[in-house]
């Protein structure tokens, strides 16, 4: 036999091994998939249960295991002391208290465990390791979420308790895959109220121009106006709410579908990302973007920046990261400006938290989703408002001014979009004509305009045409229309 | 010295000068990082110096909160029984590949080449699997038995190393009556000690560097110093100020090994491997 036959034999030998390892891994998957949360359901039929549903003696002393990416709500929020170093503030350490509250309660012990990125437990997920009982990364597909957790509820059944809230939680349609306890006002102004006052300004403007004025103002004074930390891509992805504002309805990302030129300055999106670029044109975010989270929400703090585009949720860690002696309560949250249609605020489902698959304990898993459900002092400590029926909700102050806006009329609250087939088949087309990432984080578009000298748009605009041109073509190659 | 020489020596300056730079020009922010404080790292660049050199709150942050003492007792022990075994095992396979004829030693050969060309991550998933099913997974057994499997290039190393001691050793053993394990273990593997050497020093540092395996297989109860240091990475936010201070602590074992071993590192590479 000749070293080629040797070779050829080897590399068919190799192959084959790979080829049957995947087989291997995706029977195992299929087979844990779209189980349909039979094996939970209770006798009529249904899968969500109430804490009075629930065995509470049986389950006492057992301990379950939860994974979160919020790390901040177990090991405490970063802070610095008063020489400017780094600590962690335990007393913001929200889900660790709650654990130690339901332990004493039900003595269930909660194992707290904090993961950095999806990538870290999927492992444990695909091996359906019971080590591992809730978990709260959201970054997950729909096929995802039906493969790795246990149907917490049918949509019908969390309507009960959520309204259509339930809609927007991690769902297929038939089944919610990870209960959202809360509600929360998505992306709007984050904003230093005592930095803007340094130019003149003690709320957000309600137009356009008036925002820009006050941005260009800051600038003059030194200050970023809009801290971007750019350095991981998702922020940016705050700008599908803006084209919701923009647009002036909660669809402006699936009616991509609706139209052959996207990307252009005339439809919703194009228009945005538009905004976008001209505001990072005229140097209203930071000169170096590409800065981690932290820094700019230590920015926002301490004042070097004044605001940024972001959901409510970062309110909390943001007053915790004023410097000694500034007041937290300087850091508040406003309604976007009106892009030419209005006021909007997004409202959405927030928080979550999922039985995974191969639990041991799913029942003392569900017993304290559902306590914390019902924990409106963590849900607002946390940034977000109780959202269940029969639960007396703590609005957190930072909730105010979106409040008095609504309730004078002058903002309107749109609420997020529900996962159907035309939010679907966008991202397929989106994906097919390989712009998700690039809508989701702006990035060719945003980065086509060179903001060192006079910018010049046609790079830009033939970046749009290049992008619409490639969004049709997989549209009509996959054959969806909007619905 | 004539001005060709001269010149010659002028270039070879500039070019020695410039690698160094280049090596040296990532560590410097590196190390400015460990000594500022957070405030300090937020709002200044990264090449500026920090305030106080004298500032080592990152580095006690860094033992403490990341338990990077615990996470190097671990990496120690996961590496002295992985080399071990490792050295061992590559020893004995270069032997027996390179002293005895046998069918299908090309092919063996060949084959332990082209385990060479298939990624690590492209198995893993299976690789994973068996591991859970046998209850390894989160165990340092999982990392100890990944690491220990033959080194290719050490077998290379190791080839090349026999290949300057003599056949002739082996049978005058033989002649007074060693067995072949005899002969191997008394007579040539300590003969070969420049090629193990050179494999511990290179495999361990690429061991002790290693993030992928130890992440996948030990994110929990046990961690490496490497899975240690990825904890300080947040969802959100990174203390980097804290993380530059960790990594200049993981530097610090590298350096000690390298700076008493580097006598053996050059001497293992020229001596086994033809250069």
């Amino acid at each position: 036999m000749n070293i080629k036959k040797i070779m050829a034999m080897a590399l068919s030998m190799t192959m084959a091994a790979g080829i049957l390892g995947s087989c291997g891994g995706s029977d195992d998957d299929s087979g844990s998939g779209k189980s349909g949360g039979s094996g939970s359901a209770s006798a009529d039929g249904k899968i969500m249960k109430q804490i009075s549903d629930i065995d509470t003696a049986s389950l006492k002393g057992k301990t379950i295991t939860l994974y979160t990416h919020g790390g901040n709500r177990v090991l405490g929020e970063e802070k610095k002391d008063a020489d400017g170093n780094t600590y962690r503030d335990e007393s913001y350490a929200y889900l660790k208290h709650l654990a130690e509250k339901f332990e004493q309660e039900y003595e269930i012990h909660v194992d707290l465990q904090v993961n950095s990125t999806e990538d870290d437990i999927k492992p444990l997920l695909q091996t359906q390791d019971p080590s591992i009982d809730i978990y709260t990364s959201p970054n997950f597909s729909i096929e995802e979420w039906q493969q790795y957790a246990e149907p917490y509820a049918t949509v019908e059944e969390a309507k009960e308790y959520y309204g259509d809230y339930a809609t927007t939680m991690y769902n297929d349609g038939t089944y919610i895959y990870a209960l959202m306890p809360a509600k929360t006002y998505n992306n709007a102004v984050v904003y230093n109220e005592e930095t803007i006052k340094k130019v003149g300004y003690d709320s957000i403007p309600t137009t356009q121009a008036e925002f820009e004025e006050m941005c260009t103002k800051l600038r003059e004074a030194g200050i970023d106006p809009i801290a971007m930390h750019r350095i991981e891509n998702w922020p940016l992805s705050t700008i599908n709410d803006f084209a919701n504002y923009v647009a002036g309805t909660n669809d402006a990302y699936p009616a991509m579908l609706k139209s052959d030129t996207p990307f252009s300055e005339s439809e919703p999106m194009g228009k945005t990302i538009k905004m976008y670029t001209d505001w990072k044109s005229r140097g209203f975010f930071e000169a170096d973007i590409y800065t981690d989270f932290g820094v700019a929400m230590d920015s926002v703090g301490n004042g070097n920046a004044a605001m940024m585009l972001f959901g409510a949720w970062v309110v909390p860690q943001i007053q915790g990261r004023v410097p000694e002696g500034g007041d937290p309560a300087s850091i508040k949250f406003a309604p976007a400006p009106d892009f030419g249609n209005g006021q909007y605020v997004m409202a959405s489902a927030a928080d979550s938290y999922a039985i995974a698959k191969g639990s041991d304990d799913k029942e003392a898993a569900r017993l304290f989703i559902e306590y914390i459900s019902e924990s409106a002092q963590y849900l607002a400590d946390s940034g977000y408002i109780a959202n269940k029926k029969g639960v007396d909700p703590v609005v957190p102050d930072l909730y105010k001014i979106i409040d008095d806006a609504v309730a004078a009329g002058t903002c309107k609250v749109l609420y997020a979009y529900a996962t159907d087939d035309n939010s679907m088949h966008n991202e397929e087309v989106l994906s097919e004509a390989a712009l998700l990432e690039d809508v989701k984080y702006v990035g060719n578009l945003f980065d086509s305009i060179d903001v060192t000298k006079d910018p010049d748009w046609s790079a830009y605009d033939a970046q749009v045409e290049k992008q619409n041109a490639a969004y049709k073509e997989a549209r009509d190659f996959l054959g969806y229309s909007w619905k | 010295m004539s001005n060709e020489t001269k010149l010659y020596k002028v270039i070879r300056y500039v070019f020695l000068i410039a690698a160094c730079i280049f090596v040296i020009i990532p560590l410097v922010p590196l190390i400015f990082m460990a000594f500022k404080t957070g405030a300090e790292y937020s709002s200044t660049s990264v090449l500026e110096p920090p305030k106080n050199f004298l500032n080592t709150y990152n580095f006690a942050y860094a033992i403490r909160v990341g338990k990077l003492g615990r996470a190097f007792i671990y990496t120690a022990i996961i590496l002295t029984i992985s080399l071990f075994f490792q050295v061992t095992m590559t020893a004995m396979v270069a032997y027996v590949l390179h002293r005895f004829d046998f069918m299908f030693k090309k092919a063996v050969k060949i084959m332990f080449t082209l385990t060479m060309f298939i990624p690590v991550v492209a198995t893993q998933n299976l690789i994973f699997r068996m591991m859970y099913a046998v209850g390894l997974v989160n165990t340092m057994w999982s990392v100890i038995i990944l690491y220990s499997g033959v080194g290719i290039v050490g077998i290379y190393i190791m080839l090349n190393q026999l290949d300057n001691i003599s056949r002739e050793i082996d049978e005058a053993a033989m002649i007074d009556g060693a067995g072949y394990y005899y002969t191997f273990l008394h007579i040539i593997f300590p003969l070969m000690k420049p090629a193990c050497t050179t494999m511990i020093i290179i495999n361990g540092i690429g061991l002790y560097n290693d993030f992928y395996i130890p992440n996948l297989y030990l994110n929990r109860d046990v961690q490496t110093f490497t899975v240690a240091l990825y904890k300080f990475f947040g969802s959100m936010s990174t203390p980097f100020e804290i993380v530059a201070a960790a990594i200049i602590i993981g530097m610090i074992p590298i350096m000690i090994v390298f700076i008493f071993l580097q006598k053996y590192i050059y001497n293992g590479l020229a001596g086994s491997v033809k250069m």
